[in-house]
């Protein structure tokens, strides 16, 4: 009982990591970004390149994100900005990035399946029952992102202003604030958020340069289902997160694996603003 | 063929007319068909090979520029139909045997089964108010669903190796690429009749702007649903004929990989040319075939570079740059006669719809205790009035007030928070717009975004499409407009320009061309939304003449939303005065011009502005 | 270019195909309040959006304080003293009174200085600081704009309909803090008004707006002056 009920958490953990970039990428740019899964596999790849370079495997979550900073950067300048206008666009562009991404990755990298060193390895005990320290580790990680960009979107001028262009921009621009600057600053934390959650996942399975496809669908399925509330998005992560799990353990894996699509798209069907509330 | 002019419509032969163009494009078409019989001894085997496979995915990439490119529905999920098709063939020679029989009924199975997706599929994806990233999500979600199925069904489907080795069609290579080849030729010729006809604008109107072409009773919903459901179809063909051939289906055909693959082919090639995507296709698979052999991930690089610069900076892909670029050279070639490919259009009258279609006694509309309520605001409160046909009623009433709230509220059923709004008897209950317009409902939009590359003459079709049947292969030379239409394009001589594109017209003919739309559908009661805005004085009085007329000739019940007062004193019987939601006064035009109560509302008080306080 | 706080020469606007500002030219001096009237329609919002950048300009130039700014992003503009108090969305309703303050003034470190000074004026204001701005009342709400747009002591204020909806205790509560401010910092206002009392009570110029051209301006002072705004504004 008690690992099925981690097994949930960890899942959900897991989900809000990797959907939380998307989230406010949405949220500030309007635009959903389909390299995010490129990102993602960016992230473990920067893993991989410190477990190559044999340095600590905790280098391996500031590499991830800042290379993921960076790259969100150029893709913001070059290809999102002078799609300002065309939203639809931006998406078939960003995705057609995810591919320029994963080719360059496969071509430095190569095709294998590869491993990456886990910085914790090992089990713990959980009331009893034993649980792998990763995962539970996870779970602390999904709380310090969350709670980090919750700090920064209260806390910080920046954040005010972040969240006054996602209400509304133009009234934001009239009092003063350079909205472009503000996408691209959120632009380039989506991406770097997303890196993260690669890094954060590899550990788990493994890294191959097709790892952020399956992941990019349940995050936008999340996301679009949270309207543009990090408190949504946790709430969906566990509810989704725990009727996949459900699926997986009593009915099949595999089915397992298309539970937050269909739900997802079924709830939004009938319910179009989702989990928000309004 | 006659143009309806200023001396009046003149009748002409039902004639259908083939689009401009057509003769050559057959003629390049029979000859392309030609060529794919012959063509096989030209080329070496691995080529036609190849060839046979690139056909197939040109024959997918069609359905994707008609939903995308035409229609605007970007779907990722084509793949997920061609693998339904591909399927059906593969699992009823696996384990049925190839017989033709089966080969009958695995066709009929596929087609059967993708149309019954398809339909699910549009209906979750279209219904009124759904955005078009969800349609997006939900067709990327499907292939990967189908390919998890595949997946999951074991050794019956043969999981992630696929089937393989079946018996098939006792076809040599050289057969099936004339097959496939013809096919693709026959499919873009029919496919080129279909967008061109003009049913095929319909389409386009979607696409430019849907929510309009709601507000004209048109049904998007279910025609989108209509046409990937048809497109499904075409595709799963393809499908079964590419498992006919290679003799493998695997899941990776209905994964979402390829389906974003047809989506790149189609917007390299050129979105809404139709052959620019089946050049393009075949162009690419078959560069793809021979380059990926020597450098498989640099070229997918290359592709993807192209692709996101293409999107970034030519939205339309390359066929129309090519395009461009070859009509500058036609400049350097001996001039033919000029053929405008715009057709000639007569007018004739319509039959007006019958009265008693709508109840006869009720009064044109009825609106009780009225609420609208948004995010804690109340827009508008407790709204009740009555208007009956032959009345022109102006509402007035400072910003804010929920003038255009109004109307959208009357147009559609979903807007309003409370109250009741009935059209000659008829609740409008929670019906979306293209309901409620069939009860007599007709209304015009402040902003002049009407359908960019539409002709004037095609706008107005599309205002009929309700009433009237529409070509699904051809153009009709014909165009039937009530009374009242024909009048405004008279007045405003905006019956000169049939043929041209909308987006040629001046804003004052814009303006003139919304309200001869809204007036084509015949409607009883007319919403109209600020139509005056932007437009000279002349314009202005020609527009409110037009009204009158209409009003008291026809009986029709107009209501008005207007800022210039001088015009809403000139043409109206009755004026409601809105302000903060709730009616302030209703009454006649003297009865609104004479209160205090207004004036003060509008400029300030009667009294003397209070002294003035050094400061 | 004059050194006048705002200086509008030949300007055009509009939206889309529609051209609603046509050719208009006035100008602001420095702690001149100016009342720009018109029905509703005529382009009164519209040139102030130009004004500040939110629309392009498509004829002619908008100087502030003898800088030429046609052309330049919104954010540069209101980042030069300028404050804007638009008609519609005015506040963003889900965050605090306090946010909404915070949002008028750049600089972090005088925010609370500055809201304690501008709680002078409303001090219903201070007493409401952590609430969301969308639970205020109406009039509530027009004494937030009022002080967000005061929050930095601008050099000059585009308020638009700022009277609409208030009890007449309120609009002379406005006219005394608008003056207030006026006097204490030589701030240009620029009123876009509906109501024609209160815009001639608190103006020392004004012009009408018609169909997107100046019909008529003058001092407000000017007995006359009434008669003629009624006749261009008369149902």
């Amino acid at each position: 009982m008690i690992p099925f009920v981690l097994d949930i958490i960890t899942t959900a953990a897991i989900l809000f990591a990797v959907a939380s970039g998307l989230l406010i990428v949405l949220g500030v740019l309007k635009i959903v970004n389909f390299a995010h899964g490129a990102f993602l596999t960016m992230g473990g790849y920067s893993a991989l390149l410190i477990t190559q370079l044999g340095w600590s495997a905790w280098a391996a979550y500031p590499a991830a994100f800042v290379s993921g900073f960076l790259a969100g950067a150029l893709v913001e300048h070059f290809v999102i900005r002078p799609l300002y206008e065309r939203p639809l666009d931006a998406i078939l562009a960003t995705w057609g990035l995810g591919i320029i991404i994963g080719q360059l990755i496969t071509i430095v990298f190569g095709r294998e399946i590869r491993f990456v060193q886990t910085p914790i390895a090992g089990a713990a005990s959980v009331l009893g029952e034993t649980y792998s320290l990763y995962r539970l580790f996870l779970i602390g990680a999904a709380l310090v992102v969350g709670g980090g960009i919750a700090a920064l979107l209260g806390l910080t001028r920046l954040g005010l202003e972040a969240r006054a262009v996602i209400m509304n921009e133009e009234l934001a621009r009239a009092l003063g604030i350079n909205s472009s600057f503000v996408r691209l600053v959120t632009f380039c934390l989506g991406a770097g958020l997303a890196s993260l959650a690669g890094a954060l996942i590899t550990p788990l399975s493994s890294v191959d340069p097709g790892m952020g496809v399956p992941w990019l669908v349940n995050a936008f399925m999340l996301v679009l289902v949270s309207s543009v509330s990090l408190v949504s998005l946790a709430a969906a992560a566990i509810v989704l997160g725990g009727a996949q799990v459900v699926v997986s353990t009593f009915v099949s894996p595999v089915l397992g694996g298309l539970t937050i699509v269909v739900l997802a798209a079924l709830l939004l069907r009938i319910r179009p603003q989702g989990f928000a509330h309004e | 063929m006659n143009e309806g002019g200023a001396g009046g419509p003149v009748v002409a032969p039902r004639r259908r007319i083939l689009p401009a163009h057509a003769s050559i494009g057959l003629g390049v078409a029979v000859l392309a068909g030609a060529a794919m019989t012959v063509a096989p001894a030209a080329l070496d085997t691995y080529t036609v090979n190849i060839l046979v496979r690139s056909f197939v995915y040109a024959a997918t990439a069609l359905t994707v520029d008609i939903l995308w490119g035409y229609c605007g529905i970007l779907t990722f999920g084509q793949a997920a139909f061609f693998g339904v098709g591909a399927y059906a063939a593969g699992i009823a020679f696996t384990y049925v045997g190839f017989s033709p029989q089966t080969a009958i009924l695995a066709l009929l199975a596929g087609l059967a089964l993708s149309a019954a997706v398809a339909a699910i599929v549009g209906w979750i994806s279209f219904f009124h108010g759904a955005s078009p990233l969800y349609v997006a999500i939900v067709t990327l979600a499907l292939p990967i669903i189908v390919v998890q199925l595949l997946y999951s069904g074991g050794t019956f489907t043969g999981s992630s190796s696929g089937l393989v080795g079946y018996s098939t069609f006792d076809l040599s290579v050289e057969a099936w690429f004339a097959i496939t080849g013809v096919g693709l030729v026959v499919l873009t010729v029919v496919a080129w009749f279909f967008v061109n006809s003009d049913f095929g604008r319909v389409l386009v109107a979607i696409r430019e702007n849907e929510q309009r072409c709601t507000y004209l009773g048109i049904n998007t919903s279910l025609l989108k649903i209509l046409l990937m459901v048809a497109m499904a179809m075409v595709a799963a063909v393809a499908g079964y004929a590419y498992a006919g051939y290679t003799v493998v289906v695997a899941p990776e055909i209905a994964s979402f990989v390829f389906g974003t693959e047809l989506v790149m082919w189609v917007a390299l090639g050129g979105r809404g040319t139709l052959i620019g995507p089946v050049v393009g296709t075949v162009a690419i698979d078959l560069t793809s075939a021979y380059l990926s052999g020597n450098l498989p991930f640099v070229w997918k690089l290359i592709v993807g570079t192209i692709f996101v610069l293409v999107i970034v900076m030519l939205p339309q892909g390359l066929l129309p740059v090519i395009a461009a670029a070859a009509r500058r050279l036609q400049r350097y070639l001996p001039r033919r006669t000029a053929r405008s490919s715009a057709l000639p259009v007569s007018l004739v009258p319509a039959a007006s719809l019958v009265r008693q279609a709508f109840g006869s006694d009720a009064p044109a509309l009825q609106i009780i205790g009225l609420d609208r309520r948004f995010a804690g605001l109340r827009v508008l409160e407790g709204l009740s009035f009555t208007a009956l046909g032959g009345q022109l009623l102006s509402i007035v009433g400072p910003n804010g007030a929920g003038k255009t709230t109004l109307m959208r509220c009357l147009s559609d059923g979903f807007e309003r928070s409370g109250g009741s709004v009935a059209v000659f008897g008829n609740d409008i209950a929670g019906y979306p717009p293209h309901r409620v317009a069939r009860f007599g409902i007709g209304r015009s939009f402040q902003t002049t975004s009407l359908f960019e590359t539409l002709t004037v003459a095609q706008c107005l079709r599309l205002a009929r499409f309700r009433l009237d049947h529409t070509a699904m292969w051809s153009r009709s030379a014909q165009l039937a407009l009530p009374d009242g239409a024909m009048r405004v394009l008279a007045a405003t001589g905006l019956d000169r320009h049939l043929a041209d594109e909308s987006r040629s017209l001046s804003h004052g003919m814009k303006r003139a061309l919304e309200l001869a739309m809204v007036l084509a559908q015949d409607p009883k009661v007319l919403l109209l939304d600020e139509p005056t805005a932007g437009l000279s004085r002349s314009e202005r009085t020609l527009i409110g003449r037009v009204l009158v007329d209409l009003s008291r000739r026809e009986g029709l019940c107009i209501l008005l939303i207007e800022h210039d007062l001088d015009f809403v004193r000139d043409i109206s019987t009755r004026i409601i005065v809105l302000h903060q939601g709730k009616v302030l006064l209703d009454g006649s035009v003297e009865d609104v011009v004479k209160s205090d109560l207004v004036r003060s509302i509008y400029a300030g008080k009667v009294l003397q502005p209070a002294p003035r306080v050094a400061s | 270019m004059t050194s006048a706080a705002l200086s509008i020469r030949d300007v055009s606007s509009g939206y889309g195909e529609a051209i609603v500002v046509r050719h208009v030219t006035l100008g602001v001096a420095p702690g001149e309040i100016f009342a720009l009237l018109g029905k509703n329609g005529m382009g009164k919002t519209t040139l102030l959006k130009t004004a500040l950048g939110l629309l392009a300009a498509r004829t002619g130039r908008i100087g502030m304080f003898g800088n030429d700014v046609t052309g330049l992003p919104a954010y540069l503009i209101a980042r030069r003293g300028i404050a804007y108090s638009p008609q519609e969305q005015t506040l963003f309703q889900d965050l605090t009174v306090e946010d909404n303050l915070r949002l008028g003034l750049r600089d972090d470190r005088r925010v609370a200085a500055e809201i304690d000074r501008v709680g002078q004026y409303f001090p219903i204001i201070l007493e409401r600081r952590r609430q969301r701005a969308g639970t205020l009342s109406g009039g509530e709400q027009k004494m937030l704009i009022v002080s967000r747009a005061l929050m930095a002591a601008p050099r000059l204020m585009l308020i638009d309909e700022i009277s609409e909806g208030l009890q007449p205790s309120m609009v002379e509560r406005l006219t005394d803090v608008l003056r207030a401010e006026r006097t204490r910092t030589g701030a240009a206002i620029v009123v876009v008004e509906q109501n024609v009392p209160f815009a001639l009570s608190i103006a020392d110029r004004y012009a009408v707006l018609k169909l997107g051209e100046i019909a008529d301006s003058g001092d407000a002072a000017d007995p006359s002056a009434w008669q003629r705004i009624q006749d261009h504004l008369s149902v």
